[in-house]
Formats: C-alpha cells, sequence, structure tokens
C-alpha cells in the first residue's frame, strides 16, 4: 500500500496500523525489571576476596577444633561386652540356657573415676532396625492411645498384628523385638558386701515422645482394663501394662520402650537405658575400683552374630564420646590455613600477569 | 541497471512496425521467436539518453557487525540471487571481503569435470599460501555441479576460506547449502539471516533462523525464530542475549543434575548400611518438597535474571564470545566437574554425618539417643544448605530478587521442617518426623557438624574456582575484572 508508507513503523516493529484507527503497541514496558537492568551486586571470587577468608577460617576452626577434641576426650566411657560367644565368658553358659531366666555376672574394673551425671547404654551390633519392613512395622496411632486402632492395628503391623484371634498391643515387629535383659551395677567396696548403684529409670526418652507421641488408651481405672480385647506381643513375656509397677511408666509410656520405639540408623547402636545421678556430694559418682554387672540374659542375639554390651559414659554439651568432630574441625581448618599460604605465593609470583586486562583476539 | 535510448518514427515506418508485431502476435506457431525477430527489427539504430541504476543503500552498521561477527569466531556466508559482479561488490562494501583478501573464484563452470579441476586447483592455491586470506565466490550452477559429485572437495576449499559468497542462488539452493553445512564433520551451529521472501528456505533449514523485518515484506519474519528490525541489532542479539542465555541454560542444565545427584547418593550410600532394604534416608515429605519446594526457586531466578558480564562490555568485546563456542559449558569435561562435584558432596553429607554419629553416640545434652529419622534429616540439612550456597557461589548478579530467594529457600526450609514436626498431624499414617528436626537443632554437636560439613563442601570449589581464576583466567574472567 503506497499511502501512509512510514519507513519509521517498520523500525518499531508494530504491526501497520489503519489511518485513523488506535496505535496497538506490542512493546514490552520499559522497566527495570522487564529491560534487565536491576541494580545488583556483581561480586568476583577473586584471590584477594577469598584469601582473607581461608585464613579466618583456619583461625577459627583450629581452636574450635582444639576445644571440641579436648571436651572429647575428658569424656570417660567404658564398654562390657557380655554377648558370651568366647567359652571363657562368665555369660557363655546363657547361650543355650538350661533354665530361663539365666543369671551371669561380668566383673570390670574402672581404672578412672566418672564424675558428674553418667549414662548407661545397653549397645546391639548387627541388629538391622532400619530395615524398612521393620521400620515400617509399627502403628502410632494405636501407640498414641487412640481406641479404634487399639482393637484393630494398622496393616503394617502384619505378621504381628493379631494372635490367637486378638489384637495385639503394642502390634508390630519393632515393639514386639524389644530389648529385654536387666543389668545391674554393684561397686566392689572396701566392706565385704558390694554396693548396689541406684539406676534412674526416668528422663531416658524424649520428653516429647513420652508425654505427647506415646499415650495409653483412655478408659477405665486401671490399666488392664484399658487394654482389654488385646494381647501381649508374641514375643513378650508380660503384657504392656505389667511392664512397670509405676503408673507413670507403665502401658506405652513405659520409656524402656518409648526408646526401644524410636529406630536405631546404623546397624551397631546404643540405646539408654539407666542414669546414675551424680552425688550431692564432692564424691565422683562412679569412683575407680572393681564392679560388677548382673544380667538377666532374656535376649538372644546368638543367632544372627548379634552382640550385646553394656557402655558406661559421661556426657558433655556436645553428647558423647566424639573425637571425630575435632579431629575434623582442625584438619578443615589446617587446610584451609594452608591453602590460604599457597595461594598468597601464587598470588604474589603471578601478581604481574594476572593484573593485565587486555584481550587477545 | 537500464539505459534509455529513443529514435524517430515515421508514420510509414510506424506503420510497418505495428503490422509486423500484430503478425507477431497473433502467428499461431513460434510466436516467441516471431516476436524476437520483430523486436530486432525495431530496435536498431536507436540513440543513448542515459543508463539508470537503482542503488539499494546497506543498512547502517552492517560493517561492523559483519567485523564483530567474525571477530566472534562466527564465518559469515552470503548466500544472495544477485549477480556476480553485483554480489562481489556488495560483499566489499560491506566488509565480508576484504580488500586484502585473495578472491578464489568458481563460477559460470559447465561441465563436472570442469568443475572438479577448478576445485583442485583452488585447493592447491590455498595449501600454498597460508599467510593471505582467502575469500571464494560460488555461483548457483557451479555449485550444484559441485555438490552434486565432489562434496568433500567443495567442503574442504569452503572450510579453509575465512569468507564465502554465493551468488545466483535460488532459493532452495541456499537451503541446501545449509544443509550442507550442517551435515559436515564438525557439525557447526548455523544460523540463517534473512529478509525476503527467497530467504524462507534458507531461514527453516538452518538451526537458528533470523528474519529482518524489512521493506520486502514480512515473509521471513513470520518464518523466522527470531525477528529483528535492522541487521545492525544481530551483534545485540548473539553477544548479549545470546551469550546470556546460553550461560544461564547451560548452568541450569549443570546445577540440575548436580543437585539431584547430591539428592539421591546419600540415599543410595544408606542402602550399604540397611540390608539394601530400600530403607528411605529421608522422610517422604521431604523427598517430594525437595525439587519443588526447597531448591527451585534458586535456579529459577538465576535463569532468569544472571548477568555474568555487563551487557555493554559483551557488545563491544565480541571475542568474549568465543568462550562459549563449541558448546563448551555443556561438554563432557564441564559436566563430568559438575557430576563429580556432586558425588563428592555427597559423599561429604553421608559419611561427614556417618562418622559423626559414629558407633550412634549421644549428640544431645541430657544422653538421650537419636534414631534413623533424625540422622536422615541431619543429611538432609546439610545437603539443602549445601546446594543453595553453591548456587550462591554460581551466581555473578545480585538483585534484590536473588537475595530473596537464596536465603528465603534455605529459612522457608527451616520453617517448614519446623511446622512439620511440631505438632501430630491427625491425617498422617505414621509420625516419624514429629519433633525429630527439633531434636536435632537442639544438639550443639549437629549444628557444628552443619557447619564444618557445608564449609568442607564448598571450599573444594571456592579453592578450584580461585586457582583457575588465577593462573587461568579466561576472557571471560578477565573481562569481569576490568569493569570493576
Amino acid at each position: 500500500m503506497a499511502m501512509n508508507y512510514n519507513a519509521k513503523d517498520e523500525v518499531d516493529g508494530g504491526p501497520q496500523c489503519p489511518p485513523g484507527g488506535p496505535a496497538k503497541n506490542r512493546r514490552p514496558d520499559n522497566t527495570a525489571f522487564k529491560q534487565q537492568r536491576l541494580p545488583a551486586w556483581q561480586p568476583i571470587l577473586t584471590a584477594g576476596t577469598v584469601l582473607p577468608t581461608f585464613f579466618i577460617i583456619g583461625l577459627i576452626f583450629i581452636p574450635i577444633g582444639i576445644g571440641i577434641f579436648v571436651t572429647s576426650n575428658n569424656i570417660r566411657e567404658i564398654e562390657i561386652d557380655y554377648t558370651g560367644t568366647d567359652p571363657s565368658s562368665p555369660c557363655n553358659k546363657c547361650l543355650s540356657p538350661n533354665a530361663t531366666p539365666c543369671y551371669c555376672t561380668i566383673n570390670f574394673t574402672l581404672e578412672q573415676s566418672f564424675e558428674g551425671n553418667v549414662f548407661m547404654y545397653y549397645g546391639l551390633s548387627n541388629f538391622y532396625q532400619n530395615h524398612r519392613r521393620y521400620v515400617k512395622s509399627r502403628d502410632d496411632s494405636q501407640l498414641n492411645g487412640d481406641s479404634s486402632a487399639l482393637l484393630n492395628p494398622s496393616k503394617e503391623c502384619e505378621p504381628y498384628r493379631r494372635n490367637e484371634d486378638k489384637p495385639i498391643a503394642p502390634c508390630g515387629a519393632i515393639a514386639n523385638s524389644m530389648f529385654n535383659d536387666t543389668l545391674e551395677l554393684f561397686l566392689v567396696g572396701n566392706e565385704s558386701y558390694p554396693t548396689p548403684i541406684p539406676l534412674k529409670k526416668k528422663g531416658i526418652a524424649w520428653w516429647t515422645d513420652k508425654n505427647v507421641k506415646f499415650r495409653n488408651p483412655s478408659g477405665g481405672e486401671s490399666l488392664k482394663e484399658r487394654f482389654k480385647g488385646t494381647t501381649k506381643p508374641v514375643n513378650w513375656v508380660k503384657p504392656v501394662y505389667m511392664l512397670d509397677s509405676e503408673p507413670d511408666n507403665n502401658g506405652f509410656i513405659n520409656e524402656d520402650f518409648i526408646v526401644w520405639m524410636r529406630t536405631a540408623a546404623l546397624p551397631t547402636f546404643r540405646k539408654l537405658y539407666r542414669l546414675i545421678e551424680r552425688k550431692s556430694d564432692l564424691h565422683p559418682t562412679l569412683p575407680a575400683g572393681r564392679y560388677y554387672l548382673n544380667i538377666t540374659y532374656n535376649y538372644p542375639v546368638h543367632s544372627f552374630d548379634g552382640r550385646k554390651r553394656m557402655i558406661l559414659s559421661t556426657i558433655s554439651w556436645m553428647g558423647g564420646k566424639n573425637p571425630f568432630l575435632g579431629i575434623a574441625y582442625i584438619a578443615i581448618g589446617s587446610i584451609s590455613f594452608l591453602l590460604g599460604v599457597v595461594l598468597l605465593v601464587i598470588n604474589h609470583k603471578y601478581r604481574n600477569s594476572s593484573n593485565t586486562a587486555d584481550i587477545t583476539i | 541497471t537500464l539505459c534509455m535510448a529513443y529514435k524517430h518514427l515515421t508514420s510509414k515506418e510506424y506503420e510497418e512496425i505495428d503490422r509486423r508485431l500484430f503478425e507477431a502476435r497473433t502467428a499461431l506457431q513460434q510466436r516467441e521467436e516471431k516476436l524476437a525477430h520483430v523486436f530486432q527489427f525495431i530496435e536498431k539504430d536507436l540513440i543513448l539518453l542515459g543508463a539508470t541504476a537503482v542503488e539499494d543503500r546497506l543498512q547502517d552498521r552492517v560493517r561492523e557487525t559483519i567485523e564483530a561477527l567474525r571477530m566472534a569466531g562466527i564465518k559469515v556466508w552470503v548466500l544472495t540471487g544477485d549477480k556476480h559482479e553485483t554480489a562481489v561488490s556488495v560483499s566489499l562494501s560491506c566488509g565480508h571481503f576484504h580488500r586484502t583478501m585473495n578472491i578464489l573464484e568458481l563460477v559460470n563452470q559447465k561441465s563436472d569435470g570442469e568443475c572438479a579441476e577448478q576445485l583442485r586447483q583452488l585447493a592447491r592455491r590455498i595449501k600454498e599460501d597460508h599467510v593471505i586470506q582467502h575469500g571464494l565466490v560460488v555461483d548457483g550452477t557451479s555449485l550444484s555441479l559441485a555438490l552434486r559429485e565432489h562434496e568433500k572437495l567443495f567442503m574442504e576449499v569452503c572450510r579453509n576460506c575465512s569468507a564465502v559468497l554465493c551468488c545466483r542462488m535460488a532459493p532452495l539452493q541456499k537451503a541446501k547449502v545449509i544443509r550442507l553445512i550442517k551435515i559436515s564433520p564438525e557439525k557447526p551451529i548455523t544460523l540463517a539471516v534473512g529478509d525476503g521472501a527467497n530467504d524462507v528456505s534458507m531461514i527453516q533449514e538452518a538451526h537458528v533462523g533470523i528474519g529482518i523485518m524489512g521493506k520486502e515484506g514480512r515473509q521471513a519474519a513470520r518464518n523466522s525464530d527470531y525477528a529483528i528490525a535492522r541487521f545492525k541489532f544481530l551483534s545485540k542479539l548473539l553477544f548479549v542475549h545470546g551469550h546470556f542465555y546460553y550461560i544461564r541454560i547451560a548452568t541450569l542444565v549443570q546445577y540440575f543434575f548436580y543437585k539431584n545427584v547430591c539428592f539421591i547418593t546419600p540415599q543410595f550410600l544408606y542402602q550399604f548400611y540397611c540390608l539394601f532394604s530400600q530403607q528411605t534416608l529421608y522422610d517422604s515429605v521431604y523427598l517430594t518438597l525437595y525439587n519443588i519446594c526447597f531448591t527451585s526457586l534458586p535456579i529459577l531466578i538465576y535463569s532468569l535474571l544472571e548477568q555474568h558480564i555487563d551487557p555493554h562490555v559483551l557488545q563491544s568485546k565480541p571475542t568474549l564470545y568465543r568462550d562459549i563456542s563449541k558448546n563448551r559449558q555443556l561438554s563432557i569435561k564441564t559436566f563430568l566437574y559438575w557430576t563429580i562435584l556432586g558425588f563428592s558432596h555427597a559423599f561429604i553429607f553421608f559419611f561427614g554425618s556417618y562418622f559423626l554419629i559414629g558407633k550412634d553416640i549421644s549428640l544431645l545434652g541430657n544422653g538421650q539417643m537419636f534414631g534413623n529419622w533424625t540422622f536422615g534429616t541431619l543429611v538432609f540439612t546439610v545437603m539443602v544448605i549445601t546446594v543453595t550456597v553453591k548456587m550462591a557461589l554460581e551466581t555473578h548478579f545480585w538483585t534484590w530478587i536473588n537475595h530473596l530467594v537464596t536465603w528465603g529457600s534455605i529459612i522457608f526450609y527451616f520453617i517448614f521442617s519446623l511446622f512439620y514436626g511440631g505438632i501430630l498431624w491427625p491425617f498422617l499414617g505414621s509420625q516419624n518426623m514429629y519433633f525429630v528436626f527439633i531434636q536435632l537443632l537442639s544438639s550443639g554437636s549437629a549444628w557444628f557438624a552443619i557447619i564444618l560439613m557445608v564449609v568442607t563442601c564448598l571450599f573444594l570449589d571456592i579453592v578450584k574456582k580461585v586457582f583457575d581464576r588465577q593462573l587461568h583466567p579466561t576472557n571471560t574472567e578477565k573481562a569481569q575484572l576490568t569493569e570493576t
């Protein structure tokens, strides 16, 4: 069309508008966002900016690593394996017991005294609490006290769901395989008879587990009535409402039970068993000396090459004895410092050639 | 070009001409020849008045654009339908051919053998003279002869010429040339620029087709991948927008593989410790939300807004374009770097957490123990923080949006986890994650471990980047330094 031909329209890229019509402009907005002209910070990772960071990391990490390492070294820990596979071990007779329950005693000596609160753990090896079928074999609503789930546990608990035509409470493989050894600790003192060490069984499970996640079913007066219509898990000796005589540690809210139900991450694990509280006077909680451990050996691990042990440990703010964290901090700190020095040398040597910024074609 | 001439005719001569024309026009046989005969009879003894010529002005800044394309390492070929002399003079005037170049010609070949002989001669001339730059002129008929039998030889000659001009090209031949280049051994990426309807087949054949909205109508623009208004805009299109998009997309692809390698490898490593029973390390909600909620926004904003060099610098220094040639950022080498980085990070996450827990020692100040979900959450937390900070390390252009999504993603992860583990959700079958995250955060050892693992992972990467920039800086990196 010869009329109204305007080269400027072509440049603008808009469509030819008919003469006299409204101009339809498809041009995008000229805002900073749409034209990608937003103000921005443009950092560049050069040697100059990174060098101080390396030195700072080195200077911060190494003392932290030393501090953590020293803290970890001050933690006392002792492990007593009582599986009894070795024929010379006192617990060997319990591998194929003549009479249940089997009792055995292990003597051990503490070289150094344990100060502060001492924590007693039981440890298992080669026990895969993290197997997928095992981990999902539980019913959290039943354990929360839901009455419908109590009598009708979830299908995940199969095959530990019903027994003798009654629902199992608590259902599932995790509950069924609960650890049931009893450990008692005695100090062989100067007197002829040994003193038992008082073991506290409260405070071993997470507070939220005991008070929120695990609840006994509501109902009648006694716990036995509330669990009416259910039966105990297959491998248990006593039903769940007879786990402890104290009412606030009985039933589902028994702390040993709760600790067992928190499945461990790795096949070698330990779980908190008892607390030994510090004494109010200045004596150490566990003085150095000879002790013996009385074990009621109920839990069979020999068939799958598992091992059982008892661990006594003190605890710091960072938990148990863990040299790894301290060593790792020291290692990373020193590597960082070293690389900072290397970078400084390289930067100095190449200072001249790296600063010219012409580009060769 | 036209020439104008005149002659006077008497009325008798006119009637003679009229009669002959009428006969020729109404002849039943051999009309064409008879008409030509008559016109020859008429057009004699004319007096020349003058000649007209039409100059098609070059658009402005074409010379600079072609020069920039050459500096960027892009080989420029001109395919035109004009005749030989016109094409050569246009090439010279627009900077495609230099005056110092040695122009080789493959025109007016009539037979196959002649064409082959000429090609061999050209190849010999190129081999003899290395110093000078060569340009090649081919016309349509010779091209079809060469393509029929001697493709390899022809491509050999073309490869060694810095500029090629093809004249007298039919539209389909233009597309054929592009096809030929596309399948040549180096498999180069082709871009076709045209403004007329005769360029449409070429535009559609090339990898990238660009149409210029010009005086010849909108056909080319309609059939192209990108339409621009002037030829000079090509330089901004390629060197600024093209460069930006390439960097963004290449980093997007590499980062996506990297973060998923980081995500899945610890799951795989955990199988060695759970009897290969496919027990998941992370809770299923985390599995679902990782790619969507926790790590998607930073890379999205990066690939929309990243500008690793200022646009003005890019446009003024076309040689920077060579840094991304041959798909360098998606090459095997770069891919291996990202993947190995992903694997090493995943190993650090998993085994760092593994050795921290060790023989499953307590990490809490009250001696209580963690379970498998806390272990998995520890690995997951370290991972989310590391991949997000890795993205932050890759970003050169920090707008307020980048800050918001990067730090916001990490903060969102923490808030979501606190919220998710904060109550017993009634509709969930299993309450695995109840209070797990808060317990994890209340352990001093866990915090120290998180900081240590994040620093260790990124430390290696920062070291590599800084050493590379110090010892072998690329042109891009030098350009980044100059503007600050």
